[in-house]
């Protein structure tokens, strides 16, 4: 038992700040509201829109993508259809009536955001993202970066190969982040939590805990009880279970 | 009470209450660092293909469906022949891109050469049941759908849906291991999905409480040797 006290209390010593952390940011993570930190509500249900029936047929697709397709998608995008057509060398977009190129670009993704966002509020600004930030980690790029002005600065973060609405973030989701980022040790890319370094800390921090687990054993005396079971001895006939305790 | 026993005192009935928790959650939490996120999710168990271009004569042209109420249409590749996949407004639909024949729901033979081509691993097929009631590991997803269990230590499983004919999910054992601990960590004993119950919150501020207190009896815990060693001296 000296032993584990000594060990708890190094390792207390050692990795407790870490600890201290960890319960911080996991108390804060169960408290934010999941639905808020996720912008659940932010982007509404799109109206359903039936394939119009003079879609272009797929020579004239293959004729205005002009390579190899190795997938092709006839999608809603804003108002009308189009084509999107995976090629070798990227995304293809191709107006599904015109067969006419369509280009992702700060004007229409600025309309698409504006009419996925379920809020009032106008768009703030529109912005290119060509290098992964903490906003826009693991998704693919380039994207549209598009910001409302209302109180939340909700973030649609739009693809500019395909115009879909990829990933939203607002100021609960900037906050839950920072404490992720403590969670995780993941100070830079705030992304992996299967580094050496947390994995070290964890095995570290679980002997922490489970040393604390054991030491609550010696920790108890029956004093510590006492204001619990004295009366209920007290209720059993007294006597007996004085002799017993003795 | 003297400061370091009120330290004390405080921290060992905080621990009271929060030890067993506090150990669940460390080693839920080292399981789930220790085990790549990329193993739980069973990357390792599809194989990647690479895709092919399409040829597009001779094909279905995607306005016919149109007067099937189509959201959206996807031409793809599956098990070599072209096939469309529609989002249509009573739900999804299966076609064959050639003859234009509607090839959903599909049946166990179609789900299962489904599950192979995509199946990575060497073990044979132990069991496919198509399922009416989405089980909890993929819950969320649409039923019904094809369950195929492959052979193997951690029973890998393919969900295959036999409306699209697409690999919905991917599970084997270290994924169940996973939302076991993950439900420990969370404590959302039923759902395994709710982040801010009640019960979570109240545990991690009590956790909070006890490991500042933990911090605070530190203060004392090394000041009596150093004491000590100066009267050595």
């Amino acid at each position: 038992m000296f032993l584990i006290r000594t060990l708890h209390k190094w390792f207390g010593l050692i990795l407790g700040l870490q600890f201290v952390l960890w319960t911080i940011s996991g108390a804060m993570m169960a408290l934010l509201d999941h639905h808020k930190v996720s912008a659940e509500h932010s982007v509404r249900e799109p109206a359903a829109l039936i394939v119009p029936a003079d879609t272009l047929p797929l020579a004239r697709v293959a004729e205005a993508v002009g390579g190899p397709i190795l997938a092709l998608r006839l999608k809603p995008l804003g108002d009308g259809f189009v084509y999107e057509a995976a090629t070798p060398s990227g995304v293809k977009l191709v107006d599904a009536t015109s067969g006419r190129p369509v280009a992702v670009d700060a004007a229409r993704a600025g309309a698409l955001a504006a009419a996925a966002f379920s809020g009032s509020e106008a768009v703030a600004s529109v912005r290119k993202v060509d290098a992964a930030d903490v906003e826009t980690r693991k998704l693919p790029l380039p994207l549209w970066r598009v910001e409302f002005a209302d109180a939340e600065r909700t973030t649609l973060l739009l693809s500019a190969a395909t115009g879909d609405v990829l990933e939203r973030r607002n100021n609960s989701w900037r906050l839950w982040d920072v404490f992720w980022m403590i969670h995780i040790m993941d100070y830079t890319k705030r992304e992996s939590f299967n580094h050496p370094l947390i994995i070290t800390v964890a095995a570290g921090i679980a002997w922490l805990a489970l040393s604390g687990l054991i030491l609550l054993v010696q920790s108890f005396r029956r004093r510590d009880f006492a204001w619990v079971l004295d009366p209920v001895e007290r209720l059993r006939g007294g006597p007996k279970a004085r002799v017993r305790e003795s | 009470m003297r400061l370091p026993a009120l330290a004390r005192t405080t921290h060992k009935w905080l621990a009271l209450i929060i030890a067993v928790q506090a150990v669940f959650w460390t080693l839920s939490g080292l399981y789930m660092t220790a085990v790549h996120i990329d193993i739980i999710h069973g990357d390792h168990l599809v194989r990647t293909v690479e895709p092919r271009a399409l040829s597009m004569a001779g094909l279905v042209e995607p306005a016919t469906f149109a007067q099937s109420g189509a959201k959206s249409v996807r031409l793809e590749t599956q098990l070599g022949k072209p096939v469309y996949v529609v989002d249509a407004i009573p739900g999804h639909m299966l076609f064959d891109a050639r003859s234009g024949a509607l090839l959903s729901p599909l049946d166990e033979d179609a789900a299962r050469d489904r599950a192979l081509f995509h199946y990575a691993g060497s073990g044979g097929i132990v069991k496919t049941e198509l399922l009416e009631v989405v089980p909890g590991e993929i819950k969320g997803r649409p039923a019904p759908i094809w369950r195929v269990e492959f052979e193997g230590f951690w029973r890998p499983t393919l969900y295959i849906s036999p409306q699209t004919g697409g690999l919905v999910a991917k599970r084997h054992d270290l994924w169940r291991i996973f939302d076991f601990v993950w439900m420990f960590h969370i404590m959302d004993y039923e759902e395994r999905t709710d982040v801010n119950n009640i019960l979570l919150r109240v545990a991690t501020w009590m956790a909070v409480a006890t490991s500042l207190t933990g911090a605070w009896l530190l203060l004392y815990s090394f000041r009596r040797r150093r004491r000590a060693r100066k009267a050595a001296a």
